[in-house]
């Protein structure tokens, strides 16, 4: 990890670069916690990466068959990121992300045959056939804050909004905002982490720094090397690290959390890592260099926990691929559960524009 | 009773409701110590605090997020802009975010913009505008604009008490030129329910905002020369109350639209559509438009005047219509 300090020291900015793919200090081909972790706690959260993995995988044959219509967007190689995050919230905090963070989805309790059903178009809660299954929002059972669009730096605003709310009426939860690269360039970035920090609200935005905004690299996205480099114009703290770690996802994550809870105000934690897959199925990706691309597989966040759960971690395989199996046969059942839901009825189309 | 200027009004309303309601909250540009640019907020801050009025950095987007995010928390913020112009500088969050979250997820979304609108004070370009039919268009927002003390006051409380999105322009020429009898007890003026400020049998005109004065002083004119115009003050455009021109354009046969913001793609001309799709065969003259020009609202008098519909220029249009 990386510490960004809000220091005036002009030193601490540094100049973007194209090589190497990824900061030494940062880079690890071996992963282990600080402090042992239950079993029953890594694995629900080997769980939720493997499920979201296998779910991904079939979605995307899925819109291959033309099942799904429209567009899929994938999270792969991004799972440890919100799983990680999410480990540590507690029930009544809230967090956003769209389905590229689904693992974070499943590690919240999110059923996968109730996001399935949503790709599907199905008339399933909350939405209603309304929304892609790319966004989620469910507040009362999940802390799934509503948030806009595809536009992700516009729930920074939103995301000190709900922080707001829980200060004004004292309530000691934290907001955390997940959201990614492309994020940071628009101003509502800016706007909300202003505000938030001014009025000193628990929010903790997590940038999950996928080298490309669509198709478009850090280098033509901003004149800095770190997201995080930032954070110093709105005095707040930051650390960049290793997103495909899940423990140091969750050390750096559970700092922040601690932080902003506290009444400190907001963090803003970067994660490098890499989207395995394109910006959405559509996407051939042919503006990521092969040798870019075969960096970051060989450090698969997936791969890199269940290593360490089968090794050091003293798991055994067989439990692993328990889990494994689980995960294909709930994937399998959510399909058939989803394709045999109904379609929603057109008569509604207009219901529930406004509240009562 | 007591005699308010519609910026009395304005304040009367934003006070009571936070005095009945602790989670009515305000959020602006300098509306806290210094009472906001118009003075609608003066003496807010010293009654409900700095967490129930609080000064944002200027960042339309970024606290239009938090406060529509407020909202949907349980808040019931109420957002001022400094000019309605600045709403542009929002405009991605309230159209894509608090317009759209209820119908894509259920969730209310209980918050008021108000944004001070209109021209006719040599503002210029860029604090004159009429920005309403911007969002008239976006499914999942109300829009209202109030023409007197008692329906600004009234149609306030009632934005604040809705659960959902509420755009509230209040026209700025008006603040301190009209005033009359409010009520000080508790009252609300409901959305989406127009008003016959005036009431004729010969020719309908259909208007909203600060043109209600300019249209009643021109019914004024014409009843003295034997035409008797009953003028529909719309009060909401979202929701519409169409049944109020409708009935009425079925009573006079005769319809003038009459609207501050620019011709092309202004509210008026929905009006003039559902006019002719559901009352056609009532008239007997086309609809006739009243408003400004397709140009931004320039800064010199006789420029500003050019642009701007007036008295003389609705009065024109009437006699055409009437003369029909």
């Amino acid at each position: 990890m990386r510490s960004i300090t809000p220091a005036r020291d002009r030193s601490a900015v540094s100049e973007p670069r194209e090589t190497p793919f990824l900061d030494p200090a940062l880079d690890r081909l071996a992963i282990r916690p600080d402090q042992p972790m239950a079993e029953v706690e890594l694995l629900a959260m080997y769980r939720a990466m493997r499920m979201a993995r296998t779910f991904e995988q079939k979605l995307s044959a899925l819109y291959r068959q033309g099942k799904i219509v429209g567009a899929v967007y994938l999270g792969m190689g991004q799972e440890a990121i919100a799983t990680g995050v999410v480990s540590l919230l507690q029930k009544d905090d809230y967090f956003s992300t769209v389905a590229r963070g689904l693992a974070g989805w499943f590690m919240r309790g999110v059923e996968p045959r109730h996001v399935l059903a949503r790709w599907l178009g199905k008339d399933v809660p909350p939405g209603h056939g309304r929304e892609l299954g790319l966004f989620l929002a469910d507040l009362k059972q999940y802390g799934l804050a509503p948030y806009h669009n595809g536009s992700m730096a516009s729930w920074i605003p939103s995301g000190a909004g709900f922080a707001l709310a829980f200060k004004y009426r004292r309530e000691p939860r934290v907001y955390a905002a997940l959201t990614g690269d492309g994020a940071t360039s628009p101003g509502d970035f800016y706007e909300g982490l202003n505000f938030a920090s001014i009025h000193k609200l628990p929010l903790v935005v997590i940038v999950e720094n996928n080298c490309f905004a669509y198709s478009t690299p850090n280098s033509l996205q901003m004149p800095v090397a770190n997201v995080a480099d930032r954070a110093p114009a709105f005095n707040v703290p930051a650390d960049i690290g290793f997103g495909n770690d899940i423990f140091e996802v969750r050390r750096l994550a559970q700092k922040a959390i601690d932080h902003a809870r506290r009444g400190n105000g907001p963090y803003l934690l970067e994660f490098k890592t890499f989207r395995q897959r394109g910006h959405g199925e559509h996407d051939d990706m042919a503006y990521v260099p092969p040798d870019l691309r075969e960096f970051w597989e060989r450090r698969d966040p997936i791969r890199l926990f269940q290593e360490y759960l089968e090794g050091e971690g003293g798991l055994a395989a067989a439990d692993i691929a328990a889990v494994d199996g689980e995960c294909r046969t709930v994937i399998d059942e959510a399909v058939a559960y989803a394709e045999g839901l109904p379609a929603p009825d057109p008569s509604t189309v207009t219901h529930r524009l406004f509240a009562e | 009773m007591s005699v308010r200027t519609y910026l009395e009004a304005i304040s009367d309303g934003l006070r009571d409701e936070m005095r009945r309601d602790r989670n009515v909250i305000l959020l602006g540009e300098d509306i806290a110590a210094f009472g906001g640019a118009f003075k609608i907020t003066r003496g807010f801050v010293e009654e409900f605090g700095a967490e129930r009025v609080i000064d944002t950095p200027i960042s339309e987007s970024g606290f239009v997020g938090a406060a529509s995010a407020a909202a949907i928390e349980g808040l019931r913020p109420v957002v001022e802009f400094q000019f309605a112009d600045f709403i542009a500088c929002a405009f991605d969050q309230i159209v894509n975010f608090a317009a759209k979250a209820h119908y894509r997820w259920g969730t209310p979304v209980p918050v008021v913009f108000r944004g001070p609108a209109g021209g006719g004070f040599r503002g210029g370009p860029f604090h004159s505008q009429n920005p309403e039919a911007w969002f008239t268009h976006v499914p999942g927002l109300k829009v209202v604009q109030p023409s007197t003390p008692y329906d600004a006051k009234g149609l306030l409380k009632a934005a604040i008490r809705d659960n959902n999105p509420v755009i509230y322009f209040e026209h700025k020429h008006l603040y301190r030129r009209i005033r009359e009898d409010v009520p000080d007890d508790d009252y609300v003026v409901p959305l989406g329910v127009a008003d016959i400020k005036r009431e004729g049998r010969d020719l309908t005109i259909v208007t909203y905002g600060a043109m209600v004065h300019e249209c009643l002083a021109v019914a004024e004119r014409l009843a003295s020369q034997g035409a008797q115009c009953e003028v529909i003050d719309l009060r909401s455009l979202s929701p519409l109350d169409k049944d109020s021109f409708l009935t009425s354009v079925r009573k006079t046969s005769r319809a003038l639209v009459v609207y501050e913001a620019h011709l092309t793609g202004g509210f008026g001309g929905e009006v003039a559509a559902i006019i002719a799709e559901e009352a056609f065969d009532a008239l007997d003259a086309p609809v006739r438009r009243v408003a400004s020009l397709d140009v931004p609202v320039p800064f010199a008098a006789a420029l500003e005047d050019a642009v701007l519909p007036n008295a003389d220029k609705i009065y024109r249009a009437a006699v055409d219509v009437l003369e029909y």
